[in-house]
């Protein structure tokens, strides 16, 4: 099984993510952002990182690489599983891959806590996660408050494409008010299609020395998507 | 020009005359300006850091390099160093702290390795305008090292009126290399290329070294405002590129020396490399890209722009290493070359507008003598001792509820502190545990200094710092292999600082001798003074231990009750000059010199004694800021569900709940251990005394005497986490 993982200039958790993929027992496939191939990889993930120093919006740049034309199309002909985490997903969104964007903190500053998030929606393209199971994932950044309007975003309910909701101890959804950077509806990822996004990182919840294993799991389950 | 508008003094001028037996030019003048300035030539303290002790048997490179590096394992070497950024941070908070980080990270690639920790030591006034710095300084930290993908791990922050005017940000960092790849920056050979790599440079931060760093600062807004222009942008984005394009470059084995381009720019880099490698050097300042225009030499050679690096290359290699920058989308620019004479040529538009050796440049400024009597007036003040109030509810939650003692997370939760995925124990804990996938050691990490224990006596405050970081390390059951110092002071020309500055140096340096841990590098900053109103003398130590069992390290938290809690080492007559309660009573006192001979013998003997114990049966705390008290506090109810119960048979409970004597140490001991405990501490000769255990209600009950107190834990975490901000 080949997972590529992409660095854009700006990437800084592209070589913990690869490392994750390792433990799970996936080659790795290293591309750069200026690639147009994804090496014949049928998985990706976009890591996290300030993609081009986050100078314009965060992901905005990212999202015109070249890379990126390869992962629309491979998308548009439903041969790949996309994974957006963090700056990922970010980019993602700015791509219109996934919808919506995410906008500063409600305090305006960068958080890197331990968070629980509890799946909303069961994703189609994956079956392994389950609605209501949760996982304890560090999140860390600066912009990841989930924005779209009123209407779009009981729409993305709705159509179940808001996967994962930040969540207390108890697994109970935290409101706006409440959850870590000010989420609408709490949303802490999407899925939609084979294209999925979070703000939390799995790929540093691997081991219980470094706070919890909940990542390893998470990616796992992502890897046997359909 | 003349010469005081670079920073010399006419004496200066004179013995540049007589070295070079010629009047400088005004370029000429500038370089100098900027290499005999305070912060270049540590001409004030060079004779003093002397002191202190460099041989060790795991060191690699001592003090003199980019930074101090150390054999961790195998072919795995640690390099670290802690740097300061105090000025720029007081005129521009947020870029001075992050260029001070973006600065320290390029130190260490320049030794060729891959950052990654970053330790922040911070400082500040207790008014509202150091809230205003503070909230500036932790972004610029986080923006620069959440950025570039380096984890803020550890750190420290304590207030005080005396660094209203004056805050402090010294930033540590470590990094990990192969032995293969160490760099140095006396490799330059004769004939190779001098290349620039990074930002092009523009005209930020001229005069940085010679004016900002090492002057006192003026109380008038305006002299503030002024001095801005000197300070420099950092730009995080460009730094990762510069650092993955340098460390790749070092990689292909083609690179023989590096150097990072900090203080005074080019000027500095070039000198001392060229100095360090016995070398001289023609640049061709045509070569250097530029980002405005019409710059002139001065202005080219004594640019402050950020993230820009030095590499030599003979010429073999050129291809390789063009192909490693390149592919991090910079471009390698060949400004200059290396050559045998003793002299720094500087070319520019065909004519040469400097030459100068660098044996002079770098190594001619005049050093002050030691002066040994400098400081003894400060001994023999006498400070009042600290009369020990009523014990009561209110006087436990104030020092809880004190900025030195509460709770730093509003600082940390903007570090990204988990990135690189090492972070087994990040800043909630005393000290940092990291992971290493490339060896099976792991690192304890540990940055101690406060200048609450060096107020009324410097050695006593420096001597204790480096013992409070070497117990730190030793109580995750690790070894300290090197330790870096980050000296501030104020203006080294007024006696009574200078006196405190060798007192605090004596201390680090008695204390690093005392304990065998070397010191491998550092940094001085002095002139942290506003209209002769100086700081604390604060040194703080950064010390980087090999810990044996990273993923499995010694807990410091308990989680259930019925565990016996006991005081190792207990101070034999409790002081509480310095403390925390102290300086919240306002009549700090006198810290207690740290008897030196004895920590250094009961330290080992403490861990043996730890050690014999089954991993999983104890928790083990030092007593820090805010003493006993706050210790058996994170020790449980702060973090965990129980909490304690404590009967102290002492004759002042307040002295023995709060002094922050160096060397104690509370462990809690499951129920099954203390026999092996008591036994082991017997064996090792450690003292101790029983303190009582931990209870299944998350409150702290306290007997002493007739005295009863009991403080739930609501009431603790309240007082704990009131922050000012956040």
């Amino acid at each position: 099984m080949k997972a590529a993982v992409v660095t854009f200039p700006g990437s800084n958790c592209d070589e913990d993510t690869v490392i994750a993929l390792e433990r799970l027992g996936v080659e790795p496939v290293r591309r750069w952002y200026k690639d147009t191939d994804l090496g014949g990889a049928e998985w990706v993930i976009l890591p996290g990182g300030f993609s081009y120093g986050d100078y314009l919006r965060s992901g905005a740049l990212a999202a015109r690489a070249p890379i990126m034309d390869a992962v629309e199309q491979l998308v548009a002909r439903d041969q790949l599983h996309v994974l957006g985490i963090c700056n990922g997903f970010q980019i993602l969104c700015e791509r219109g891959l996934l919808p919506g964007a995410l906008r500063a903190n409600r305090d305006g500053k960068f958080r890197c806590t331990w968070e629980g998030v509890r799946v909303a929606s069961a994703p189609s393209a994956w079956p392994g996660f389950q609605v209501g199971q949760s996982f304890r994932l560090p999140i860390a950044h600066r912009e990841g408050a989930f924005t779209v309007s009123e209407q779009e975003l009981d729409r993305l309910f709705q159509e179940g494409t808001v996967f994962l909701q930040y969540c207390d101890r108890e697994g109970r959804v935290v409101d706006e008010a409440a959850n870590p950077n000010g989420s609408m509806g709490a949303v802490a990822g999407l899925a939609r299609g084979r294209v999925m996004g979070l703000m939390p990182h799995p790929e540093r919840a691997v081991s219980q020395f470094l706070g919890s294993e909940d990542g390893l799991e998470f990616l796992r389950l992502w890897l046997q998507g359909r | 020009m003349k010469p005081e508008e670079v920073g010399l003094t006419a004496q200066e001028y004179d013995e540049i005359v007589r070295q070079l037996g010629r009047t400088p030019n005004d370029l000429e003048l500038g370089l100098f300006g900027a290499l005999w300035s305070e912060h270049c030539s540590y001409k004030s303290s060079k004779s003093a850091l002397a002191l202190l002790p460099h041989a060790g048997p795991a060191v690699v490179t001592g003090p003199g390099g980019n930074a101090g590096v150390v054999r961790l394992e195998g072919e795995w070497l640690v390099a670290f160093k802690v740097e300061s950024h105090n000025h720029p941070s007081y005129v521009e908070p947020v870029q001075g702290a992050a260029t001070g980080v973006g600065g320290i990270i390029r130190d260490v690639v320049a030794m060729g390795a891959r950052p990654i920790a970053l330790l922040d030591s911070l400082r500040f006034g207790e008014d509202a305008p150091s809230q205003r710095l503070l909230d500036g300084v932790v972004e610029g930290v986080g923006n620069y090292g959440n950025s570039i993908g380096v984890p803020t791990v550890g750190g420290e922050v304590y207030f005080a009126p005396a660094y209203a005017q004056n805050p402090l940000v010294n930033v540590m960092c470590v990094g990990l290399l192969r032995q293969a790849h160490l760099m140095s920056a006396s490799g330059a050979r004769v004939g190779s290329g001098v290349y620039l790599i990074g930002q092009p440079t523009g005209r930020d931060g001229i005069h940085g070294a010679s004016l900002l760093a090492s002057q006192d600062f003026t109380a008038e807004a305006e002299a503030v405002e002024s001095m801005r222009p000197t300070v420099q942008v950092g730009d995080p984005f460009t730094g990762k590129l510069l650092m993955e394009a340098t460390l790749a470059a070092i990689a292909t084995g083609g690179v023989e020396a590096a150097q990072d381009l900090g203080a005074a720019g080019l000027t500095s880099a070039s000198a001392e490399l060229a100095y360090r490698s016995g070398v001289g050097m023609e640049l061709d300042l045509d070569g250097v890209p530029l980002r405005e225009s019409a710059m002139t030499p001065y202005e080219i050679m004594l640019s402050e722009t950020q993230e820009r690096m030095l590499l030599v290359v003979p010429d073999d290699q050129l291809g390789a290493v063009r192909a490693a920058v390149a592919h991090w989308d910079l471009t390698l620019h060949r400004i200059g070359r290396v050559i045998a004479p003793d002299v720094l040529r500087v070319r520019w538009h065909g004519q040469v507008v400097a030459e100068l050796p660098p044996t002079v440049l770098s190594g001619g400024c005049p050093i002050r003598p030691l002066d040994r009597t400098a400081g003894q007036e400060v001994v023999r003040t006498a400070s009042p001792a600290v009369a020990s109030p009523d014990l009561d509810e209110a006087l436990i939650l104030k020092v809880l509820a004190h900025p030195d003692c509460r709770d730093r997370a509003y600082i940390y939760r903007r570090y990204d502190w988990m990135i690189q995925t090492r972070t087994v124990f990040g800043p909630e804990h005393d000290v940092a545990v990291l992971q290493l996938r490339e060896t099976a050691a792991g690192l304890t990490l540990a940055i101690s200094g406060p200048g609450r224990w060096a107020a009324a006596d410097a050695w006593a405050g420096g001597a204790g710092a480096v013992a409070r970081a070497v117990l730190g390390v030793m109580l995750q059951d690790s070894e300290p292999m090197g330790m870096t110092d980050g000296i501030n002071c104020g203006n080294p020309d007024r006696p009574a600082v200078y006196g405190q500055f060798r007192r605090l140096v004596e201390g680090i340096a008695d204390a690093a001798s005392a304990f065998g841990v070397p010191v491998t590098g550092g940094n001085v900053s002095f002139h942290n003074e506003t209209e002769g109103r100086a700081i604390w003398p604060t040194g703080i130590v950064g010390v980087v231990g090999r810990h044996p069992h990273p993923s499995r390290p010694w807990a410091d938290r308990v989680r259930v009750p019925g565990w016996r809690l006991v005081l190792l080492n207990p101070a034999p007559r409790p002081d509480l000059g310095g403390s925390v309660l102290a300086h919240a009573l306002g009549q700090l006192g006198r810290y207690p010199a740290p008897p030196l001979e004895a920590l250094a013998a009961t330290y080992p003997r403490i861990q043996a004694t730890l050690r014999a114990l089954a991993p999983e049966g104890f928790a083990v705390r030092a007593i820090l800021d805010g003493g006993l008290l706050l210790a058996l506090a994170k020790l449980t109810l702060l973090f965990t569900d129980v909490g304690v119960r404590v009967k102290l048979s002492d004759d002042d409970p307040v002295a023995r709940l709060f002094s922050e004597e160096v060397g104690q140490v509370v462990v809690a001991l499951a129920p099954d251990q203390l026999s092996r405990f008591a036994q082991q501490a017997e064996q090792a000769g450690v003292s101790w005394m029983e303190l009582g255990e931990t209870v299944e209600d998350p409150v702290v009950e306290l007997a002493a005497g007739s005295g009863r107190w009991r403080l739930r834990r609501d009431q603790l975490r309240q007082a704990w986490q009131t922050y000012v901000h956040g």
